[in-house]
């Protein structure tokens, strides 16, 4: 093996990755796989693998998911938050859940081809690095992807979620405004004009369900906070995976089924739900 | 109880109505609100106008949506958990078919939510019914023949979607999608993409072949054939898409194979006729 190490060209000549230059630490070698954990100059290769990967996809993915975040957002905050005075609050709630859409979007979006990427680039560098198709150590390239394929996510993730902010305060900036304008030159209870303009319906909802002058109760806030705990226990779901990988039985990828579930609820009958059998008759017709 | 301005009579059945969409936005009362409510949602007629603008449904329902993409990759959704979010997915059906929410839903681009779901390839139960859910939204939507929906759709990856769902789906899922398809091919704007280059036409069209080599095989399903038969019905009413079509219809669709499945549809009978006419050489030009 050290004859393969010796082999190593190139490697030298690779571009410094940029913008992500927190990967190589993150990257878990684990100690069942020693053909990685034992031999720097192939942990180099790892972390050059995997930055490729991520990208390659990083762009594309995070650009769509915070379009689409951004939209989704502006336009139920601006409806939801119709009379309340605080740009302060509103901005909080538009930053709670612009991040969480965009960074569960993006790592939706990507998991798949990331790993597929991830893959692929650390075969490549493989092969070109000594190794061949036949001595390609395929085992130990599926647990060094399995190990690292959530941190590269939430890499992606964490840079949609990041980027989303500044998008919403754009498409906010004259709701921020008009909100700090109204306190200034009026007493009376702050209303989004062009929202109770859109629908008859904001003012003809029933008592329980009407948005009431003055602003929204703490209580009411809290649909959006739960939108900060999604991201938060997503991030700690993460930390918590990462030591129970160091358990080889839960490297491959039809073992991965265990986090926390039974597998044998997949295959479980259900019953037919109602929806389903709605749409079929609303097709025939 | 209190109808605001007099536009709702409030009776109990209402007021329970009104408890349960208060209810999905916290997090303590929002998976049963969600059972019942989606029960209620055929016999409560005006339930979408309510869910859209009470308020954080919209994104609670989001919630819903977004806390099951991490049991997507590796596949491990749970009947339960596909159950829950089926049902949130049932409210925003409702949403979705109500002319006075529909265009809002589209500006909020909710839908593109729902295509993580359409993009998973798990067979189990769960995610079956995940899949035919999410196509029930869409399917709702693109029912009323509405051009602000299509152009939506057309910015979208719904025809990649849908395609694949068509090669590889349930016959249910298979249904629905090419519903879908139907739907989008019947508006001039959904035509003219699709016939727009040679690689869409011949993505769809590939798609459509498979379909027929399937439906010869064992008992043809006569709902699917009809709807075969009328997306290539309506290809041909493009010019080069009907030149290709010379080429490209498949010889069951020529050669009377299907007479049996449409012996009692006429309609569907006639539309094969109509569509082999077109493509005959008498009405070139």
């Amino acid at each position: 093996q050290s004859g393969q190490i010796s082999s190593i060209v190139g490697i030298g000549d690779e571009p410094q990755p940029s913008g992500l230059p927190t990967l190589a630490q993150f990257i878990t070698f684990n100690p069942n796989v020693p053909i990685f954990s034992t031999q720097p100059a192939l942990k180099r290769i790892v972390a050059i693998a995997f930055d490729r990967a991520i990208r390659e996809i990083i762009g594309p993915v995070v650009e769509r998911a915070v379009t689409i975040a951004t939209t989704s957002a502006r336009e139920l905050v601006l409806k939801d938050f119709a009379t309340e005075p605080s740009e302060e609050r509103l901005r909080r709630a538009a930053h709670q859940m612009v991040q969480s859409l965009a960074g569960s979007l993006a790592s939706v979006t990507c998991k798949e081809p990331l790993r597929l990427s991830m893959v692929s680039h650390l075969r490549t560098f493989l092969l070109q690095n000594g190794y061949t198709e036949q001595t390609l150590p395929e085992q130990a390239i599926f647990m060094m992807v399995a190990d690292n394929l959530d941190t590269a996510v939430s890499i992606i993730e964490k840079t949609a979620a990041e980027k989303a902010a500044p998008e919403i305060d754009d498409a906010l900036g004259p709701a921020y405004y008009s909100r700090r304008i109204h306190r200034e030159r009026s007493v009376q209870p702050f209303y989004d004009v062009s929202v109770f303009a859109g629908s008859r319906y904001p003012t003809t909802l029933p008592d329980a369900l009407r948005l009431k002058p003055g602003g929204l109760s703490s209580q009411q806030l809290r649909v959006y906070e739960d939108f900060h705990r999604i991201s938060q226990s997503m991030e700690k779901v993460m930390r918590s995976t990462a030591p129970a990988r160091q358990d080889p039985s839960t490297f491959f990828p039809q073992a991965s089924t265990t986090l926390g579930q039974n597998p044998s609820q997949l295959s479980q009958p259900q019953e037919e739900l109602p929806q389903v059998l709605t749409l079929s008759q609303a097709l025939e017709r | 109880g209190g109808g605001g301005p007099g536009y709702f009579q409030v009776s109990a059945e209402e007021e329970k109505v009104f408890q349960l969409v208060l209810d999905l936005t916290s997090n303590q009362t929002r998976e049963g609100a969600l059972l019942e409510l989606s029960k209620k949602r055929e016999s409560y007629e005006d339930l979408a106008p309510i869910l859209w603008h009470a308020y954080g449904v919209i994104p609670a329902l989001l919630q819903e949506i977004t806390s099951v993409y991490p049991a997507l990759f590796p596949p491990t959704l749970t009947g339960q958990a596909s159950n829950r979010v089926c049902n949130a997915l049932a409210l925003l059906q409702c949403v979705a078919s109500h002319s006075e929410t529909r265009g809002a839903f589209l500006q909020a681009h909710i839908p593109l939510f729902l295509y993580p779901f359409l993009n998973t390839t798990s067979k189990t139960r769960p995610f079956e019914y995940l899949r035919l859910t999410s196509l029930g939204v869409v399917g709702a939507l693109v029912k009323n023949d509405n051009s602000e929906v299509i152009s939506f759709l057309l910015s979208t990856e719904i025809i990649p979607l849908c395609l694949r769902i068509m090669e590889s789906g349930s016959e249910l899922s298979k249904t629905v999608a090419i519903f879908i398809l139907q739907k989008i091919l019947l508006d001039d704007l959904g035509l003219a993409y699709v016939c727009q280059t040679y690689e869409r036409f011949y993505a769809v069209c590939t798609v459509l072949n498979g379909m027929v080599a399937q439906l010869c095989e064992g008992q043809p399903s006569g709902r699917l054939l009809k709807h075969v038969v009328r997306c290539y019905l309506r290809l041909s009413d493009n010019p080069r898409a009907r030149e290709a079509l010379r080429q490209c219809l498949p010889d069951p669709l020529r050669d009377g194979t299907f007479l049996i499945a449409l012996k009692d549809d006429v309609t569907t009978k006639r539309c094969l006729a109509t569509l082999l006419l077109n493509l005959s050489d008498q009405v070139q030009g």
